[in-house]
């Protein structure tokens, strides 16, 4: 994390250098000396309006910055937040506000069978997901960043199922597993494999494999996209050292790609679980929640309290329990970043 | 409260809407409305897309001419399936953005607070088409009043395979539980097996699953719809039937949605399953050109429910106009539900859905709306079964909420896998049940 330091550094003087440079060819001396220090140039500083006493003062101004995205934040995340915590506690309705009932509806929640299987259901599905996410995701990048013929082609091809819409590569995937006539067991069967193929979506265990499954090929790519990002930004001296050093393939791979590739990573980490932790398309097009709510994660089992049944109390609190799972990601998250800035 | 709420959104909607909103609200009390007084008001109706295109095409046809004759202007806007659901709820959230919609019988009662008072509406339809039936004040009525108006329901019935019945020693569509379960068997012998859906399809889930219950004697709710009344020996019954005949199913009804209970029928994978008549109507379409579709066009029949212990029953889905209280167009939500129901217009409109969906009007049984198709008959009979779910009780909220939870659904499901025994399938059920009534009559 200590390298990239001085090398912004250095780019950040040179890239200021030629500025005064290409002043001094196209015009003369004094204009170059205005261009260093542009802010009290003649006509402002006479009439200093507000705005320029704003300007001047970096407190500020440094407030005026960052403004909007304080109050897209404040409109977009906060707000909503806030009144979803509200309704919560509330027995609301589509069609009647309702009254404030404190943690009832947690407690309804918690006596029902149906939510705590999904509950278990999420956790499930969210650590196989970023599992097989984690694993493939930078196996891929590994192999990505070797050179081969088409790498660019391939690496392009590789973000695919990342870039088709939910919709439609769940629609492909609910073919390929469909109870009567999936493609998966027409192969399996037609080569011999298997007598009867799988029941993908009718076995419950299975089931919540499946939906595990396509989560995980959709979310691959990002992992393998970043990854490699992160692997690119690993300088080759570093490599050529440790072989001189005497460090082999694995020796190499353990001590400098993983140390260096590690902060990209575990960001990509966390966002994945936040998003598989959330996600409603898939599981929602594959299988509704079924076989016997053997798929029902808190995304859908809240869409389907909250908007289907219309009990929008109920369902907020249902949406309200990720909160504190994703509150310790987001958490951690942050520091890490704040620690990795402050250095 | 909420009805003054109400009035005084109104009023502050009525304030930019200007001269043209004024009227149009007072003329709500006067029964003819001169034309000049919907001149430029706007009308905004939510739909979704009907499985006949002939009946989505008149709904604009019907939105042009009204718009033509009154000067107003009236716009459709068409969502697909859940989509339409989440923007009446919106509406009704927001109490701006339509004034009229297609939506369910469960809509009637979650929303009955928010919807306009059409009683005499309906009762002047009613007396025009013989009465309304059964099952069209059960959606509509809400604490004796209509708070929306029936559009029709889509029986659902079993569509079967003549040829492998024939096939399995059978000429007729078995007309007891016990002869359904001896044809289950003996069809899955043939290797044309049977399948009933037992995944979470919200159309055929509910009118496969329902019509078991009940022809066993079972039922939800006992009449007040707060009680509770799911575990009865009838129940029972009916959970013990149902393990015994998925046995012969073919594999995968547990995960079956919407679509796969068709596809496989349409495949030739299953000789029974319980259908609206959308398989038949689509096959007929593609018969000319494809002789798959031939084949099954002229090896099939519509059969309705077999009877149980406890009677014959049937479960279909329901759609009705939810007239919007929010509404500042008042009188131009009422002149449209009239061009609807008049004579003109409905008799014509159920003639060309082919007993797709069909308007729950008693009257309508000796009128010339049904489909000349021989192998479309027995939909005028089974437009006289239907039962909504929550019965005993009324189709409340928490009648509404067991059937998109697919409560009784997967109470069956769990049974039939094996998951649990019927009776703790049962007891899962009765939990789940008194759950959704807890949270109801929360004081």
């Amino acid at each position: 994390m200590r390298l990239p330091g001085p090398r912004r550094n250095t780019s950040r003087s040179s890239a200021a250098a030629p500025v005064p440079e290409t002043a001094g060819v196209s015009t003369s001396a004094p204009t170059g000396a205005t261009a260093r220090s542009p802010l009290p140039s003649r006509g402002w500083a006479v009439r200093r309006s507000f705005l320029t006493d704003v300007i001047d003062n970096e407190r500020a101004l440094g407030y005026l910055l960052v403004a909007p995205v304080v109050i897209l934040l404040l409109a977009l995340v906060a707000y909503p937040f806030f009144v979803a915590v509200g309704y919560a506690l509330t027995d609301r309705t589509l069609a009647d506000p309702g009254v404030f009932i404190g943690l009832e509806n947690f407690e309804l929640l918690w006596d029902s069978q149906i939510y705590r299987q999904t509950l278990r259901n999420t956790f499930i599905f969210t650590a196989g997901s970023v599992t097989i996410r984690l694993v493939l995701g930078v196996g891929l990048a590994l192999l990505l960043n070797e050179s081969f013929r088409f790498r660019r082609a391939v690496r392009a091809a590789i973000l695919l199922p990342w870039i088709v819409p939910t919709v439609l590569g769940t629609m492909a995937w609910l073919w390929m597993f469909n109870p009567n006539f999936s493609v998966l067991n027409y192969i399996l069967v037609q080569s011999g494999l298997m007598s009867q193929g799988f029941n993908w979506l009718t076995n419950p265990d299975l089931a919540l494999f499946s939906v595990l499954l396509v989560n995980a090929w959709r979310g691959v790519p990002f992992m393998a996209i970043v990854v490699l990002a992160g692997l690119q930004a690993i300088p080759q001296d570093l490599y050529d050292a440790s072989s001189i050093d005497g460090a082999g393939k694995f020796q190499r791979f353990r001590y400098v790609t993983l140390p260096l590739v590690m902060p990209v990573m575990l960001t990509a980490l966390v966002l994945s679980i936040i998003w598989t932790f959330s996600d409603f398309g898939i599981v929602y097009g594959l299988t509704r929640g079924g076989p016997m709510n053997a798929t029902h994660v808190l995304a859908t089992l809240s869409y389907q309290t909250g908007l289907a049944s219309g009990n929008i109390g109920e369902g907020a609190a249902v949406s309200l329990t990720m909160l504190p799972v994703l509150l310790v990601l987001i958490i951690w998250q942050l520091r890490r970043i704040r620690r990795s800035t402050a250095m | 409260m909420i009805q003054d709420r109400r009035q005084a959104r109104v009023s502050r909607r009525k304030l930019p809407a200007g001269a043209v909103a004024a009227p149009a609200l007072t003329a709500l009390a006067t029964p003819a409305i001169a034309q000049g007084v919907l001149k430029g008001t706007k009308l905004t109706v939510l739909a979704g897309q009907w499985f006949v295109p002939e009946t989505n095409a008149m709904l604009d046809q019907l939105a042009a001419d009204l718009g033509r004759d009154t000067g107003m202007e009236i716009r459709i806007e068409r969502f697909a399936g859940d989509e339409l659901m989440t923007k009446t709820a919106a509406v009704i959230g927001s109490g701006r953005g339509a004034d009229l919609a297609v939506g369910v019988e469960f809509d009637t009662y979650i929303y009955a607070a928010k919807l306009t008072d059409v009683t005499d509406l309906a009762d002047e339809i009613g007396r025009t088409y013989g009465g309304w039936l059964d099952s069209a004040k059960a959606a509509s009525v809400v604490g004796g009043r209509w708070k929306s108006l029936p559009i029709g329901q889509a029986p659902a019935a079993w569509n079967w395979r003549t040829d492998m019945f024939r096939a399995a020693g059978m000429n007729t569509f078995p007309d007891t539980f016990a002869g359904l379960l001896d044809a289950a068997k003996k069809l899955h012998a043939k290797g044309t097996p049977i399948g009933m859906t037992l995944g979470k399809a919200s159309g055929d889930g509910r009118s496969t699953n329902y019509p078991v219950l009940w022809a066993f004697g079972g039922k939800e709710f006992e009449a007040d719809g707060k009680t509770v009344a799911i575990n009865s020996p009838g129940t029972l019954a009916a959970v013990e039937w149902y393990k015994e005949i998925y046995q012969s199913f073919i594999p995968g009804t547990t995960a079956w949605l919407d679509p796969d209970n068709n596809q496989a029928f349409l495949a030739s994978k299953i000789s029974a399953t319980v259908n609206v008549n959308t398989i038949y109507l689509a096959s007929r379409a593609a018969a000319a050109t494809d002789p798959a579709r031939k084949n099954i066009v002229d090896n099939m029949e519509h059969g309705q429910w077999p009877s149980g212990p406890a009677g014959r029953f049937a479960c279909y889905n329901v759609n009705v106009w939810l007239p919007f209280a929010s509404s500042p167009n008042k009188a131009g939500q009422r002149e449209f539900l009239k061009a609807w129901y008049s004579r003109a217009f409905l008799p014509k409109w159920t003639k060309i859905g082919q007993s797709y969906f069909i308007p729950q009007l008693a009257g309508f049984d000796t009128e010339d709306v049904w489909p000349s198709d021989p192998k479309l008959k027995i939909f005028r009979e089974l437009n006289k079964l239907n039962r909504l779910p929550g019965y005993a009780g009324p189709p409340s909220p928490a009648a509404a909420e067991a059937v998109n939870k697919f409560i009784l659904v997967d109470m069956f499901a769990k049974a039939c896998t094996g998951q649990l025994t019927p009776r703790d399938a049962v007891a899962w059920a009765e939990k789940e049940y008194q759950q959704i009534v807890r949270r109801r009559t929360r004081t």
